[in-house]
């Protein structure tokens, strides 16, 4: 290697790579652990899944192991209770998000007005979106719970109630009881993303609109609802496709029951994984979710496309 | 935040006085209010616990509960309680550590794919958690990692990492460059110079994400009951359930247990509020 070619007097010889490729090489060095971390967890396992859902993979019946191509998936069409499952998801999606999308604009717009210890509400109202799924699950359970829980006997002491209802056992009930515990765990998420929402847009605005002579619905009809549109986008959207996968919350409460009231997609896999051990079986389902997910994701960055970089 | 000025129509000012206390009172009460009687009921020994009619108040308040929770040999919160701590602290520590130097990649070199990768990140987020769950089970299996912390540790990568690296990306992006490139040309290589202008300034980002990391662990479930079967290994959330399917649900020591695991998160949370916006207008905030 000579060094004629270097221009000041350094003695040292030329380096083999230029400055700008060991500056990329580099670049590529901070990336590897990261690029480690999910190919470990995230991407060989969904390969591993894909892979499992095309096998018959029960795993007390380890002498069945065998490929048998689309079998689970046939299955999956085949079976009443996952099309129940997918509906009960839509229940579940949809009522959450509908209502935690609506009580939790209404507390962002009350959380954007100053007032005394604004700052103290605000960390107050943010607590059910922080704490453990199981948590919630467990402090619900006990509200709910038939003979001590507290909202019994609080409807029974205002007229509302004259028998005890069990929540959570009866059929009829429990969606609704699973929904609204999850909307109280939701609302802060839509009120914090509002909020932040809410402080982007400039005063001006207002007092613009203010000295015009809009009134309040028309400010908020005509300033607040058209700003703050992206951001809705994309916290609904978000909100969807975690609400979708979310199983915690009805694992620890109802556990999908009572007789699948209560069952998603998502806690059915686990039931088929944990329960019947069939793991064939859960990785069809969990590619199905997969896939309801990812068309979401395209769809919903499709439709954001314009409305990037809030 | 500015303070705005008096209101001046009739709906406003309506709007602005009773209604707004009235509804910040129904807004605090109902996500409050749950908390309070859980904190209620730890208080209470087994006979106003079970007593009808309910009895709201525990009139002879006792930490009975939280002992119970604490030292039972069958449930050992405590264990639970030490098998988080350290669960979620070397969670944290390794996340960190990763997504800093993916961050200070993403944000500064211009590389082929760079977009992709942040996309590629950004709908990891949005797995599900129930699709990894048999296959990691089937890869701890092999590699001879169940009941070991390592499994709970690195099938947390899973979710801390794709968001951990999106966030960092956000707080590096907004350092100005030139900091570190006149480091650079006073002597300091990359990495020199990433551990001496860049780090520091960027300290608070990372402390916050940190604590973030931190707060998803330790809300972790499925994976822990996935990949531990001893009771010995069970972190707070999975130990919690195992509380409830030990036998005749035992409310007292439970809500006691409910509480212990609140209490932590709901101090560190505290602190996050602020640098949390950033992450969720991303749309990468698991929740």
């Amino acid at each position: 290697m000579t060094t004629f070619s270097v221009a000041v007097g350094r003695p040292s010889a030329r380096p083999l790579l230029s400055w700008r490729v060991r500056r990329l090489l580099v670049g590529y060095a901070y990336l590897v652990p990261a690029a480690l971390c999910l190919l470990a967890t995230v991407v060989l396992p969904i390969g591993m899944a894909i892979k499992m859902s095309l096998y018959n993979d029960v795993l007390y019946k380890p002498q069945d192991y065998q490929f048998v191509w689309f079998a689970n998936y046939v299955r999956l069409v085949q079976d009443p209770v996952f099309w129940l499952t997918l509906w009960n998801s839509v229940v579940w999606v949809f009522g959450s998000v509908v209502l935690q999308f609506f009580a939790g604009f209404a507390s962002a717009l009350l959380l954007h007005e100053s007032f005394v210890g604004r700052s103290l509400v605000r960390t107050v109202t943010l607590l059910p979106w922080i704490i453990p799924g199981v948590v919630v699950g467990l402090i619900w359970e006990w509200l709910y719970q038939p003979n001590y829980g507290v909202i019994n006997d609080l409807l029974f002491r205002i007229g509302l109630l004259h028998d005890r209802v069990a929540w959570l056992s009866n059929p009829d009930l429990a969606m609704p009881a699973v929904v609204f515990t999850n909307v109280w765990r939701g609302i802060p998420f839509f009120a914090i993303m509002l909020l932040a929402g809410l402080q982007s847009i400039p005063d001006e605005l207002y007092e613009a609109a203010r000295v015009d002579g809009a009134g309040v619905l028309a400010r908020f009809w005509h300033i607040t609802l058209p700003l703050l549109r992206p951001i809705i986008v994309v916290a609904v959207a978000t909100r969807i496709i975690w609400t979708f996968n979310y199983a915690d919350l009805i694992f620890v409460m109802t556990n999908g029951g009572p007789a699948n009231a209560t069952q998603i997609t998502s806690t059915y896999t686990l039931l088929q994984a944990y329960s019947s051990l069939d793991f064939g079986y859960a990785a069809a389902l969990s590619v199905v979710l997969l896939v309801v997910m990812l068309v979401f994701t395209a769809f919903f960055l499709r439709v954001t496309r314009g409305v990037e970089e809030i | 935040m500015t303070v705005r000025r008096k209101p001046v129509d009739f709906a406003e000012r309506i709007l602005r006085g009773p209604v707004l206390w009235a509804c910040l009172a129904a807004l605090a009460a109902f996500a409050l209010g749950p908390f309070i009687w859980m904190l209620l009921t730890s208080l209470k020994d087994r006979q106003e616990l079970y007593a009808t009619p309910l009895q709201y108040l525990p009139i002879h308040p006792t930490f009975e509960n939280y002992v119970d929770a604490w030292t039972s040999p069958v449930t050992p919160f405590s264990r639970f309680f030490l098998n988080s701590l350290w669960v979620c602290s070397l969670t944290m520590v390794a996340t960190t550590v990763v997504s800093v130097l993916a961050g200070y990649a993403i944000a500064r070199f211009r590389f082929a794919g760079r977009d992709a990768l942040l996309l590629i990140f950004l709908v990891t987020q949005m797995f599900p958690s129930v699709l990894l769950i048999a296959p990691l089970l089937t890869q701890w299996r092999a590699l001879g990692l169940i009941d070991t912390y390592q499994a709970l540790i690195y099938s947390n990568f899973s979710f801390t990492v794709p968001f951990t690296v999106w966030m960092m990306v956000g707080y590096f992006s907004s350092i100005p460059r030139d900091l570190e490139e006149s480091a650079m040309i006073d002597g300091c290589n990359q990495f020199g110079a990433l551990c001496r202008v860049v780090l520091p300034l960027a300290a608070p980002g990372i402390a916050a994400t940190a604590i973030f990391a931190f707060v998803v662990s330790w809300s972790e479930l499925l994976f822990a009951i996935s990949f531990t079967t001893q009771t010995d290994m069970r972190t707070l959330s999975a130990g919690l359930l195992y509380m409830v399917g030990q036998y005749e649900v035992q409310w007292g020591p439970l809500s006691a247990g409910v509480i212990m695991s609140t209490v932590p998160v709901a101090i560190l949370f505290t602190f996050l509020q602020r640098h949390l916006i950033h992450g969720l207008t991303a749309g990468a905030v698991k929740g």
